[in-house]
């Protein structure tokens, strides 16, 4: 019981760490202070959400208890999810250009 | 407890995480929500420089306290359900209330922020953006104000020896962790993407 309540623990630290990282690249992307659009910054800011809906998922939802099925069922969706968000944003871009 | 009964339990005695019909609603809402998502982010793409003047009257930091008290809130449901697991409900129903608290906070704060983006002049008609921003926050508020109820559930469950269904505890942390992630690409959207 001790040792789930501290895999729970690490959890909820890592998507509070990968969260406040959020904070150092919105700041690294500004140019002083002012900001600027990045396709980078956008797909590595989508990527890291991606990972922690996977990471919440498999912990705090026990998708990594379940059925593989589910599992698989999961991962596809957040990868489907992810692709088609960067496809919309860089097709955008494409149109615009 | 030992590392095997924490470790990945075999094939054959795997079980779905609370009720299967919960799951497919998971799925059904984050499909619509991406679509939203999409749209959004195709127009932002669009019109970067209008979106990033409207987005920099956002404060990051509130975001990000935002983000990590709701996530804060999922730690607690998941702890409700190992408790309740467990047989010891008298502090899985603590966590359960701990739930809705941190539930309540994030409320707070957000109704904070759009006190204060309306006091700017930014609202629903002041550009895409603030429409976007508007519209998936509050649509998201919905699903948390629903969250309310589930949780409620959950605690009404844990109260009564009678009543007590393990599963329905995890259907009601299952929704509970829903509007959690779609709160974390929410933020990122919003907040972040450039």
């Amino acid at each position: 019981m001790r040792r789930l309540n501290r895999r729970l623990l690490a959890v909820w630290a890592v998507l509070s760490a990968i969260t406040v990282i959020y904070i150092w690249i919105d700041h690294s992307a500004d140019h002083h202070g002012t900001a600027h659009a990045s396709s980078a910054v956008t797909v590595i800011a989508l990527l890291l959400a991606a990972v922690k809906v996977r990471i919440i998922m498999r912990e705090f939802m026990e998708v990594r208890n379940a059925p593989i099925l589910l599992c698989r069922l999961t991962d596809a969706w957040i990868a489907g999810m992810s692709a088609a968000m960067i496809g919309f944003y860089l097709a955008g871009r494409a149109v615009a250009t | 407890m030992t590392v095997a009964e924490v470790s990945t339990p075999p094939c054959r005695t795997r079980q779905v995480p609370g009720q299967p019909d919960m799951w497919f609603f998971v799925l059904f809402e984050s499909l619509i929500f991406t679509s939203y998502f999409c749209v959004y982010l195709y127009y932002r793409a669009q019109h970067e420089a209008a979106y990033l003047a409207a987005q920099s009257q956002l404060t990051l930091w509130l975001g990000v306290v935002e983000t990590i008290v709701l996530l804060t809130s999922s730690w607690s449901i998941a702890r409700c359900v190992e408790q309740s697991r467990n047989g010891r409900y008298d502090v899985a129903r603590r966590d359960a209330f701990l739930t809705a608290g941190f539930g309540v906070i994030f409320l707070i704060l957000k109704v904070v922020e759009w006190v204060r983006q309306i006091h700017l002049g930014n609202t629903f008609s002041s550009g895409d953006f603030f429409q976007y921003y508007f519209f998936l926050t509050a649509i998201h508020l919905v699903h948390l104000l629903i969250g309310f109820v589930v949780v409620g559930v959950a605690i009404h469950q844990l109260s009564s020896p009678r009543r007590r269904s393990q599963e329905l505890v995890e259907t009601c942390a299952t929704y509970w962790h829903t509007v959690d992630f779609l709160w974390v690409l929410i933020f990122a959207l919003l907040y972040v993407v450039r």
